[in-house]
């Protein structure tokens, strides 16, 4: 408040002033002028910023006159980080007088000229350099210099708004706002700004005041550092799987189609291995696979049933076709790898992670999204265990009303979608394809226990929870949606 | 045609495996899964209903007579398209609704069963306008005919080349032919497989008498589509003709209505469904599942091509006797959840991300050439691109996180600055003959005072937090960040990612008009270091 004694000020030049925080100012003022001890009268002008704390020829000048008045061509240049820096530098220092080149023999150096307005260049700089300067507080001279900086590039010039504080009559009859503060009441007592580490080490706090501060006043804004809400359904999915008993499995993107398509007993011509629907990748493929082990077993089943019992799907198996690499279609290939690998009798797996498919985005379809699938692999398992499990799964996952209708899925026999009742849109929705591994499946795997499975994807429920109805604001990285969103809204749960 | 109401028909049709995708007044979308070519007129899903509502039990039979008609088969299509197989509808009074049902249910066989009318494809025809017998011959490109929907004749060469059915299902034929076409006895084409129709037989809604061919490279599949097709058209009140294909040893009578048959395998339906059935209660079930049991086999009509295997039996089982019904039993578990520590390292990462005040982005690992390439002015040489992607948006896979991450930053120059955001991610790099994966960290700060080293600070930070490693930076050209303001970082000599100032040009090239720095950290080296 002292620095109002002299009169109007600008709010920056308070703040160079004071040297306090500009929100402690700003509540300070806001305070002031309720009271109406000071006006706060905003208008427009121009501010300048240096971008830089030095530019090229200042730098020269500094290297000569650390190398105490003359420095050779070679070693200026190699303190500079580019040549085009260099020769800026040069260009710049001899225009304004400050350099002269100088050369005895082999040797080239540079040595001072005459320095004059090096000073008005250094204290421009310093003063505008990462902060904005208001350009009427700053000399003729100063603002001719500034406008030559912004040409160059060196330092930007803005728009912007500016605050004048005006003392009133009010501030002037109470002395020069001495007992502002104390005003209200009514007995004077000696104030303090703050409490510093001397102040409380000399225990001088005693019989002060702090200064009171308009706590009503907004704080500045602040934004939270904050995980994706996508990684954090991802989690809770995780957490409902770990605590049913089930591993966690991690894999790759990029598998032989062999691996998405054949182990899983859809056939080669089948309509949803077409690039219209999968992303194959150009050019690749995986060389090192070859029919024999399962991937014999799996070629035999689709041409003839093999040892499954079944008619197959009747036509020629092509290696070819196998080893074409695509980004997976779904996560069963993750699940149905771990199976192949592992000859366990019994286990719980599940993944959480991206499938890829080649579509138009729209506001229900993504060209990635997530599936949180899983298996459960154990003697005496049945279709029961499989409605039992994902009852319970989605139970804790917030749907109470799951159904289980049937549905036909090339790898599982019995088949079924999974529905859950949603309160919102007071209908049936599609939450999950499930089934039983058929034998075509598991057995050229040498799997010759029930394995159960499905596959959800995880964007529906999530649309329904942030109350969203286009998977893409899930992913578009709007930061106004991923600060503002409420972590705790009364609609969940 | 169900003989129940229409609460009763809305709901069981969930339990038949139709999906309702709507209801309205007086009728009801559905949506009926690829295996069930059957479902795809009302005719079919009322043939099921009425066994589910247990209106009626046990195979449906249709008679069939022989319409007198044959076809003889030319050698030469033995290498083209050798198998044909025709049938006669008569006696037809459809109406509009039903012919509707009748071309969809065609072009669902052709797209399903038929793999786009390479291995299947059917030709319905005005039988009246036919002088049998008929001829399934192989001709030159040069053969003229009226294909349907044209006025005048054109070659087969012509069609190929210039109609659009030509080009969509022509590239199944040999280049040079020997092409098929099936004629009557007059010369008249009825068709040229699996191409187009001739004009000359074209069925319309006054048309009563249909005759259908059925063309293909397996006799199997063709044989299941005719079988769908004709005991659809028997549902809705036709009688089936069967007609004569070829001559002598490989002469045969067709439709092929026969029943196929499955072994019934008990335990495995009790075992699978995990209800203890009596043989008595699964043919119940099965007969309203429209199967029948005989002794230890189970039959199904011919148009049921999805009975595979004698699992196939026990979901019929399931079906017939309600899904509805079987119990849930919930299977505990005997061991405890493990979480896999790489991707508990990643969520860690995250974590302390987060906790310095970032934002976490989740951007699309599939990417366009500008964002990953131009934008920067980098070289394209390694890039990793998918076949024929639907949108160039999404159309290479990325070999790093801050392309996709500036390109959100540039989405959001409205938002509040300073922005502080980062990315736990996927990315791609060829490899060999094939493509590596790994996870990144990324992290871009964007402010008027973000510098080089606000951005190390966060990268020397989240390595010594995660893992205790005390990262070393070493001067390096990176194509992301300015020259002079980017550095490699490592740890005992090993590369881990690198730092700077983000480059002007691309600043630029995203319409940024702050200064950005960042870094990019392989996730998946740092926790290789760790083991």
């Amino acid at each position: 408040m002292l620095a109002l004694k002299k009169g109007a000020l600008y709010f920056d030049a308070l703040v160079a002033e004071t040297e306090l925080k500009e929100d402690q100012i700003r509540r300070a003022l806001q305070w002031l002028s309720s009271k109406k001890f000071v006006e706060l009268v905003t208008e427009t002008g121009d501010r300048v910023t240096s971008l830089v704390e030095e530019t090229p020829e200042l730098e020269l000048v500094r290297r000569i006159q650390e190398a105490g008045g003359a420095l050779p061509l070679e070693e200026a240049k190699r303190t500079f980080a580019s040549s085009d820096e260099f020769s800026a530098a040069i260009g710049n220092a001899r225009a304004l007088g400050w350099v002269q080149i100088r050369t005895d023999g082999t040797v080239t150096r540079f040595v001072l000229g005459n320095l004059g307005d090096l000073e008005l260049h250094q204290n421009l700089l310093a003063r505008s350099f990462g902060k904005s300067v208001d350009i009427k507080s700053l000399g003729e001279k100063e603002r001719a210099l500034a406008d030559r900086y912004v040409e160059r590039g060196v330092m930007k010039k803005e728009r912007s708004r500016l605050v004048w504080v005006k003392p009133t009559q009010l501030w002037k009859s109470s002395a020069s706002g001495k007992n502002a503060s104390t005003r209200d009441s009514g007995e004077p007592q000696k104030l303090m700004e703050k409490l510093t580490p001397e102040i409380l080490a000399s225990r001088s706090w005693k019989g002060l005041r702090l200064r009171p501060l308009d706590v009503e006043a907004k704080a500045p804004r602040f934004f939270p550092g904050r995980r994706h809400p996508v990684r954090d359904f991802i989690n809770e999915v995780r957490e409902t799987y770990i605590s049913m008993g089930f591993t966690e499995l991690d894999g790759s993107s990029v598998h032989p189609a062999f691996w998405n398509f054949d182990a899983l007993f859809i056939p080669q011509d089948h309509p949803g291995r077409e690039m219209q629907d999968t992303f194959y990748l150009e050019g690749l493929e995986d060389k090192k696979l070859r029919r024999s082990g399962v991937v014999a077993n799996v070629a035999s089943t689709h041409e003839d049933g093999w040892r499954t019992g079944s008619r197959g799907w009747r036509y020629h198996w092509r290696i070819e076709e196998a080893r074409r690499l695509v980004l997976r279609t779904h996560n069963t290939v993750l699940t149905v790898k771990a199976l192949s690998e592992s000859k366990e009798k019994e286990a719980r797996v599940f993944a959480v992670s991206k499938v890829y498919r080649n579509e138009n985005l729209d506001y229900k379809h993504l060209a990635e999204f997530y599936q949180m699938d899983g298996i459960i692999v154990g003697e005496g398992l049945n279709v029961r265990h499989l409605m039992g499990f994902l009852q319970e799964f989605y139970k804790k996952l917030g749907m109470k009303d799951v159904k289980l209708w049937p549905t036909y899925f090339p790898y599982t026999e019995p088949s079924f979608e999974v529905v859950g009742y949603s309160d919102i849109t007071k209908s049936w929705i599609e939450l999950s394809g499930s089934g039983v591994f058929r034998p075509e499946v598991t057995l050229p795997l040498g799997v010759r226990v029930p394995v159960l499975a499905w596959g959800p994807g995880i964007e529906r429920l999530m649309l329904m929870r942030y109350g969203l109805d286009d998977m893409r604001a899930l992913y578009g990285g709007d930061l106004s949606w991923l600060r503002n969103r409420v972590e705790f809204a009364s609609s969940q749960n | 045609m169900v003989g129940a109401d229409r609460k009763t028909i809305l709901g069981r049709l969930p339990y038949a495996g139709l999906d309702i995708e709507s209801v309205e007044t007086d009728s009801v979308r559905v949506e009926y899964s690829p295996n069930r070519p059957d479902f795809g007129t009302d005719f079919g899903i009322a043939r099921a209903l009425r066994g589910l509502l247990g209106k009626e039990a046990g195979l449906p039979r249709y008679e069939t007579t022989p319409s007198g008609i044959a076809v003889s088969v030319d050698a030469n299509l033995s290498q083209v398209r050798p198998y044909i197989a025709c049938a006669t509808a008569t006696g037809l009074r459809l109406d509009d609704e039903d012919v509707r049902q009748v071309i969809s249910l065609q072009e669902d066989l052709h797209n399903g069963l038929g793999r786009k009318r390479r291995t299947v494809a059917i030709g319905l025809h005005d039988l009246d306008a036919i002088s049998p017998p008929l001829a399934y011959r192989a001709v030159t490109s040069e053969f003229r005919f009226v294909p349907l929907g044209a006025r005048s004749a054109s070659t087969v060469g012509q069609v190929l080349s210039k109609t659009p059915e030509g080009k969509s299902y022509g590239n199944s034929l040999p280049l040079r032919g020997p092409f098929p076409v099936i004629t009557d006895s007059k010369g008249m084409v009825l068709s040229f497989p699996p191409v187009i129709n001739g004009a000359a037989t074209k069925v319309t809604a006054r048309t009563r008498n249909i005759f259908i061919d059925v063309t293909g490279t397996d006799k199997q599949a063709g044989d299941d589509a005719l079988a769908v097709l004709t005991t659809t058209m028997a549902e809705a009140g036709a009688a089936i003709g069967t007609v004569s294909i070829g001559r002598g040893k490989s002469g045969r009578i067709t439709p092929d209505l026969s029943p196929r048959d499955l072994p019934l395998d008990m335990d495995l339906v009790r075992s699978s469904l995990g209800l203890d059935l009596t043989k008595k209660q699964m043919a119940q079930a099965l007969g309203r599942s429209r199967l029948e049991v005989k002794g230890s086999r189970v039959l199904g009509a011919r148009y049921r091509v999805d009975l595979l295997h004698p699992v196939d039996v026990a979901e019929e089982v399931a079906l017939g006797y309600g899904t509805d019904r079987i119990g849930p039993i919930y299977p505990p578990s005997k061991q405890p959840g493990r979480f896999h520590p790489f991707q508990q390292f990643l969520d860690s990462a995250s974590t302390v991300m987060a906790g310095s005040g970032m934002i976490e982005l989740m951007t699309f690992e599939l990417a366009d050439a500008g964002s990953l390439y131009e934008k920067f002015g980098r070289a394209s040489t390694s890039k990793i691109a998918v076949r024929d992607p639907r949108s160039i948006e999404h159309s290479l896979l990325r070999d790093a996180l801050l392309p996709t991450m500036m390109a959100a930053l540039s989405g959001n120059v409205k938002s509040d600055y300073p922005q502080r955001v980062f990315e736990v991610g996927r990315v791609y790099a060829r490899s060999g003959g094939g493509v590596s994966e790994a996870w990144h960290l990324g992290c871009l700060v964007a402010h008027s005072n973000s510098n080089f080293s606000e951005a190390k600070m966060y990268l020397e930070s989240v390595c010594r937090t995660l893992t205790g490693a005390e990262v070393s930076a070493r001067e390096a050209e990176h194509w992301a960040f300015a020259a002079g303001r980017s550095a490699s970082v490592g740890l005992e000599g090993a590369p881990l990612g690198s730092v700077g100032e983000v480059r002007p040009e691309a600043l630029e090239a995203f319409g940024l008009n702050v200064p950005v720095s960042g870094l990019e950290l392989d996730l998946s080296a740092l926790y290789k270091r760790l083991k």
